[in-house]
């Protein structure tokens, strides 16, 4: 991706949309979106919930298809990605952070962030186990908790965990979907500083929320309301 | 995994048990043997002991018929039988799947010249039911004469093999010689010996050989070349009755019929060992039968058992296959690791169930052949003889005995191809079913 420096977008929209039928019903999750979102900046979509915002994310992850409009990520067409263009694409360009966090349960924290390197050819079992431990540490999780399970960990050390998986390939785009939805205050506060800290390493995070405190954390912020964007707030720079 | 060992075992114990039962009928076939006999019709079971009619001077006469066909009796070559004729056995050598023949004529010989293995009986029987010109002086027991073309598989009435005990058989280039191989009873009876000469219908015969059958009455007969004796008996062309090898035992029926198309079924009798050997293993044809459904069932068992249980856990592992795909796992990926689980599940089910087919083969085949089959009838008469000898590994505990089933250790091999199939139907449903995994989909109500 070279269009990362700032001033250049990172993502371009236009007219995206995605429908759902459920049960003879059409629902517009994405509804003719367009925007620009620039580069290394921590950028919120706000909205309530079914607004589209998770279907929003996940279009811009490649885990769906838009049913029409264009979405270019990186100079990447992502609309039109499909089979290995697209498996290398989840697997090297974005990196996704659930609100359920989504370990995988059998496997021990450092195992879940080695999980994408192995995945992308990573090296030996050794130099991916080292920088999986040290991504661990960037995320601040204890060193005692790296050989265990996802239930033996707390929901805060379960979404460090998530984040540290994310960055395991060096994805410049981090997407995050309600991460502290299942966290308590103080702990969501230190992931979303945690989250804004990726930013000042040529990271752009796109954090798909309805808590205005996280939104007060952004640099941009897209409100969404019935699969529209309605509104586009520039904050700050970071 | 207790699903897959019990489909598994299932599976390989009914392949044991089909294969142990193909083995049996195999071997029955195969000492059956491909061998069909043909005869002029009518001269089987009228034979050797009665068919011939009037003897000679010397004929004694014969008691009636018993077994044994197609013979001629006399002192010299005299027969009354219909016969066939060499252009006949050029005629069975032209059907196909027939991988040769040899003729053959059969003459009780009650001469002077030769002096039978087994004393003369004293006793009334004078006048067979077969023999009309015999003087009434006393049950005199033959000489069984043979010509043959085949010098190398001499049998005793078909059915006895011969084992040479001194010098040799002869030789197709001997075919218009006096060579004769003689029971080794008989050449002891009249103090002969290989190398010897002894008079015969008015010639002289060189013994080339002596052999043994086992029995008294099989020693107590001569093999001389078929030409020879339709010389010596003069009987010009004629034959008794043609063996005729089929290329396999498949195709005995099919040349027997064929047998009978070519010289006419009211011409001749053509008889088939495996034809009363499939009727006396008609139970076992049937438990093979039974075995065979049982296996495709396990078979489809198996794999439906098999593919519902990777189906149930793809599904229940959907969130799994959600989350690998959304971090950047291709289809084959995911697939990959099904496949890998699965076959080590399968490998160690096909393990157990391997070692499970040692102790439960054997109890399932006596299930499926509670009783062991017992022979009635012409099969129990028939077979009856050979049991005696062992021709079954005779147990005495009934024809088809036991039905032993040796699990080889081929069975692992089985258990490996199983194992593999599996791992294989692992891949492909996985495979069907992850390519449709969409991860948004999936990730999205949790």
């Amino acid at each position: 991706m070279n269009d990362q420096s700032n001033g250049v977008s990172i993502a371009v929209a236009d007219g995206l949309t995605k429908h759902f039928k459920s049960n003879a019903i059409t629902v517009r999750a994405v509804d003719g979106v367009s925007f620009h979102l620039p580069a290394e900046k921590m950028i919120a979509l706000r909205g309530p919930s079914g607004c589209g915002k998770s279907t929003l994310l996940n279009l811009m992850g490649a885990l769906d298809r838009p049913d029409s409009g264009s979405l270019t990520i990186g100079g990447i067409d992502v609309a039109k990605l499909s089979g290995h263009e697209e498996v290398l694409y989840r697997r090297r360009k974005v990196g996704f952070v659930f609100q359920m966090f989504n370990l995988v349960p059998q496997l021990s924290a450092i195992e879940n962030v080695m999980l994408p390197m192995e995945l992308n050819g990573g090296g030996a079992d050794s130099a991916l186990r080292a920088r999986s431990a040290a991504l661990l540490r960037r995320v601040d999780l204890a060193s005692d908790r790296e050989d265990r399970t996802p239930s033996k960990l707390s929901g805060g050390e379960q979404q460090r965990v998530a984040i540290a998986r994310a960055l395991a390939n060096d994805a410049p785009l981090i997407l995050a979907d309600e991460p502290t939805a299942n966290l308590d205050s103080k702990t969501g506060a230190l992931i979303v500083q945690l989250l804004r800290s990726l930013c000042n390493e040529a990271r752009t995070v796109v954090i798909a929320t309805h808590d205005d405190t996280i939104a007060r954390e952004a640099n941009m912020v897209l409100e969404m309301r019935d699969g529209k964007l309605v509104t586009t707030l520039q904050a700050s720079p970071a | 995994m207790a699903v897959f060992t019990v489909s598994v075992g299932l599976t390989l114990i009914m392949i044991t048990v089909n294969q142990a039962f193909a083995k049996r009928l195999d071997d029955i076939k195969g000492q059956a043997g491909t061998t069909i006999t043909v005869r002029p019709a009518g001269t089987f079971g009228g034979g050797f002991f009665g068919g011939g009619g009037g003897g000679g001077a010397s004929d004694p006469g014969t008691a009636g018929g018993t077994t044994g066909g197609g013979t001629s009796t006399g002192d010299a070559a005299q027969t009354t039988t219909p016969s066939l004729t060499t252009s006949d056995v050029t005629k069975l050598l032209a059907i196909p799947s027939v991988a040769g023949a040899s003729s053959q004529i059969t003459v009780r010989y009650s001469g002077t010249d030769l002096t039978p293995a087994q004393p003369q009986n004293s006793g009334t029987q004078g006048q067979g039911s077969g023999g009309t010109g015999g003087q009434g002086r006393g049950f005199r027991r033959g000489i069984l004469i043979t010509g043959t073309d085949n010098p190398a598989g001499l049998t005793t009435v078909g059915t006895q093999d011969v084992q040479i005990t001194s010098g040799r058989t002869f030789t197709a280039d001997e075919a218009n010689q006096n060579v004769a191989v003689m029971g080794q009873a008989l050449a002891q009876q009249n103090n002969l010996s290989a190398g010897g000469t002894f008079p015969l219908q008015g010639a002289t015969f060189q013994l080339v050989g002596t052999f043994t059958t086992g029995t008294q009455f099989g020693d107590n007969s001569i093999f001389i070349p078929l030409q020879s004796a339709q010389t010596l008996f003069q009987r010009p062309d004629s034959i008794d009755s043609a063996v005729v090898q089929a290329t396999s035992v498949d195709q005995v029926n099919p040349v027997a019929d064929s047998i009978r198309t070519t010289l006419g079924a009211n011409n001749v009798d053509v008889t088939t060992e495996l034809s009363t050997f499939q009727r006396i293993s008609a139970p076992l044809s049937d438990a093979k039968n039974s075995s065979r459904i049982g296996m495709i069932v396990a078979l489809a068992a198996s794999a439906a058992v098999i593919l519902f249980s990777i189906g149930l856990v793809a599904r229940q592992r959907i969130k799994e296959i959600g989350i690998l795909k959304a971090v950047g796992a291709s289809g084959w990926h995911v697939t990959g690791q099904f496949a890998i689980e699965t076959a080590v599940i399968s490998i160690f089910a096909a393990l157990i169930g391997a070692l499970a087919t040692y102790p439960l083969a054997q109890t399932v085949a006596n299930g499926l052949v509670s009783q062991p089959a017992r022979t009635t009838g012409r099969g129990a008469a028939f077979a009856g003889g050979r049991a005696a000898q062992g021709f079954f590994g005779g147990t005495g505990s009934g024809l088809l005995g036991n039905v032993g089933v040796a699990v080889s250790p081929d069975i692992f091999v089985y258990a490996l191809g199983i194992a593999i199939c599996l791992a294989v139907i692992a891949t492909v449903v996985p495979a069907w079913y992850v390519g449709r995994v969409k991860p948004a989909a999936v990730l999205r109500h949790e």
